[in-house]
């Protein structure tokens, strides 16, 4: 289906049915275009001899801060395509904007690529994302991996089309000598490994004393708490819908963590959830005399008191060592009992 | 069309109340000092002068006071003392089933946005964004800001011009003024405090923020279709902007007009409302009428008969 088409279709609908989620649309004029399944699409599985794509749609990274991940990826038994935005600078971008769409969309739009990393995170892909023609990429889905800034990727294409992609590590978190790597960054590498080759996702998490307890069943969505936040309204908002809701972040002050909540209280998305799951959250330190007084924990729980659905904290999942990859868009099914959690895809 | 509240009198009564972050009775002190000497009475909430925590009392507390305020039939307007955060974790709390009947101007800025917009959007009444209390610390004699401030409670009928600045777009319009700070407008996305910009004169203002996070919030509200059916729009002050140590690449003017430049509407850049002693007070929700020329600029309240 034509992008121009698509866009017209939804900012009709936009128009007259305001209430209408507007992505339920976009899937339904998807199965009337005669695309399979657009509810979750699930790209295909990377097998040896397939090549990935490594493409800087936000910030710069040179040719050699990736040289551990070629290497890495390279011993997976896949191929690797370097895109023209990498090695080069734009200020804190990896290149214009427009360089940056060219390089991601030729990658979209090549059919002997089965995975588009993205080099690292930063800033910048909210300022290409409504540039960036999929119609080739939906019918030839392939693996969008990346997180922080790749949020707004992520949630873009399972918003719009329901494919999925892997929330992930990039090339900036590959340890310089893997001999040398302690065993959770180890782990974390490899579970970007397992998943892309088709492993299914089955995590365990330590108990933490403010989990709410629960079994629930739903949509593995979520990313960059900012992020996510801007893309609220936007084409690329998050489907909440049967969602289980992973949310991370950094450099935020407790302050801005709980006016993000609140946002996402008052927008009724909360109210939505299957069931919500916290990774890490980097705090900035309040500024002298503007202690907040409130920990992460107590933030979500006076957010989501009353509801019913389970709730994990500490999930390994942010901008820290223990961030493991997760299947974004994929159903999972979320377990926290009295002694731990479960995440399972389904 | 708008609900203007009642303008005040002399010896009506003006409430005080800190709905969001604290502050100390005696950075207040001027601003009731002052109040009074404008002929006003004023009543302090509870929530003023607490002792320096975060926010101002605890959420219930703050409710509570500002409810209170906005119930009491003898106090015609509400200064919030300072912004802070906070007024988001309260406002789906605050019954307006009186203020609905009896409206009363609510002023303030900066988080107080959430109040502005909140109140325009579901009861389409207007409200002053405008100094708060320390302002009124800052030097009286000849302050043009809070002077506006006190012909805006007497019912003056608004009109400003300043200096066209050289980014500026050229044109006229029509529409309701509003806005505020641009985190908070950008945070009430998809809630019930969302500002519907079709049509209006959209004016915004912030602090301390990084260049590529007011871009971002740039971006968000053009994704989310607020800038493209603008009747105008007038940009204040972006006091404390902040780079990152690599740069930017862009002033936060250039960062700002890049996402409006596709537009038509009139653009005014520096207009005086800001976290700065430059704070104009603003009928929120009221019509006006916008001239931006080539060497002037023209704001001014259109009053319905």
């Amino acid at each position: 289906m034509e992008r121009k088409k698509f866009i017209h279709f939804i900012a009709l609908a936009g128009a007259t049915f305001q209430f209408l989620p507007k992505r339920l649309d976009a899937k339904n004029q998807l199965k009337k275009s005669g695309f399979s399944d657009p509810a979750f699409h699930t790209p295909p599985y990377l097998k040896p001899g397939n090549t990935i794509g490594i493409s800087a749609a936000a910030g710069y990274i040179t040719q050699e801060e990736i040289q551990p991940a070629l290497l890495e990826i390279q011993s997976w038994g896949l191929q690797i395509q370097c895109g023209s935005t990498i090695g080069t600078r734009y200020f804190t971008f990896a290149a214009t904007d427009l360089e940056r769409i060219k390089d991601l969309q030729s990658m979209l739009d090549d059919e002997k690529l089965q995975a588009i990393m993205c080099a690292r995170g930063g800033y910048g892909l909210i300022r290409i994302i409504d540039q960036l023609d999929f119609t080739k990429f939906i019918q030839h889905p392939k693996w969008l991996i990346g997180f922080s800034d790749a949020t707004v990727l992520l949630n873009h294409v399972f918003s719009n089309f329901g494919i999925a992609s892997l929330h992930s590590k990039m090339c900036n978190s590959f340890p310089d000598n893997p001999s040398l790597a302690d065993a959770v960054q180890t782990a974390t590498i490899q579970s970007i490994r397992k998943a892309l080759f088709g492993e299914k996702i089955a995590y365990d998490i330590p108990w933490n004393i403010h989990n709410k307890t629960g079994i629930a069943q739903g949509v593995l969505i979520g990313g960059n708490f900012k992020t996510m936040e801007s893309l609220n309204e936007s084409l690329s908002e998050m489907d909440v819908e049967n969602a289980l809701l992973f949310l991370e972040d950094t450099g935020e002050y407790l302050y801005s963590i709980d006016r993000m909540f609140w946002g996402l209280k008052r927008s009724g998305k909360l109210a939505k959830l299957k069931g919500l799951i916290i990774g890490g959250f980097k705090i900035k330190p309040d500024d002298p005399g503007e202690a907040f007084g409130k920990s992460i924990e107590e933030i979500v729980l006076e957010k989501t008191s009353e509801y019913h659905y389970p709730i994990c904290f500490d999930f390994p999942v942010g901008h820290q060592k223990n961030n493991f990859a997760i299947k974004h868009g994929v159903i999972h099914s979320l377990e926290v009992t009295s002694i731990k959690a479960t995440l399972i895809e389904s | 069309m708008t609900k203007l509240p009642p303008y005040l009198k002399k010896h009506d009564t003006i409430g005080i109340v800190c709905p969001a972050g604290s502050m100390p009775l005696s950075k207040i002190k001027n601003c009731i000092t002052t109040l009074k000497s404008w002929g006003y009475q004023v009543k302090c909430g509870n929530t003023l002068g607490k002792k320096p925590v975060y926010f101002s009392g605890t959420d219930k507390e703050r409710l509570e006071d500002f409810q209170q305020m906005l119930d009491d039939k003898n106090i015609r307007a509400i200064l919030c003392a300072r912004g802070g955060y906070g007024t988001s974790r309260i406002i789906d709390q605050i019954n307006f089933s009186i203020f609905k009947k009896n409206p009363k101007w609510i002023i303030g800025y900066s988080d107080i946005t959430v109040l502005h917009a909140h109140i325009f959007k579901n009861f389409q009444t207007a409200s002053l964004h405008a100094p708060m209390a320390g302002a009124f610390n800052d030097d009286l004699k000849n302050n043009e800001y809070l002077e506006s401030l006190a012909n805006a409670l007497k019912g003056k009928i608004f009109s400003y011009e300043c200096d066209s600045h050289p980014l500026n777009r050229l044109g006229k319009a029509e529409g309701e003024l509003i806005g505020g700070n641009l985190s908070i407008l950008a945070h009430l996305i998809g809630s019930a405090s969302d500002l519907n910009m079709h049509g209006k004169i959209l004016f915004f203002e912030d602090v301390d923020e990084y260049i590529y996070q007011v871009d971002r919030m740039m971006v968000q509200l053009k994704r989310s279709k607020k800038l493209e059916n603008l009747a105008g729009i007038l940009i204040g002050g972006f006091t404390g902007t902040k780079d990152t140590t690599v740069p930017f690449g862009k002033t936060v003017l250039e960062t700002i007009y890049e996402h409006i430049k596709e537009y038509h509407y009139p653009v005014c850049f520096d207009f005086p409302v800001s976290h700065s002693f430059r704070n104009i007070t603003l009928k929120h929700g009221q019509f006006h009428r916008l001239e931006v020329g080539r060497k002037k600029v023209n704001l001014e309240e259109i009053v319905c008969t």
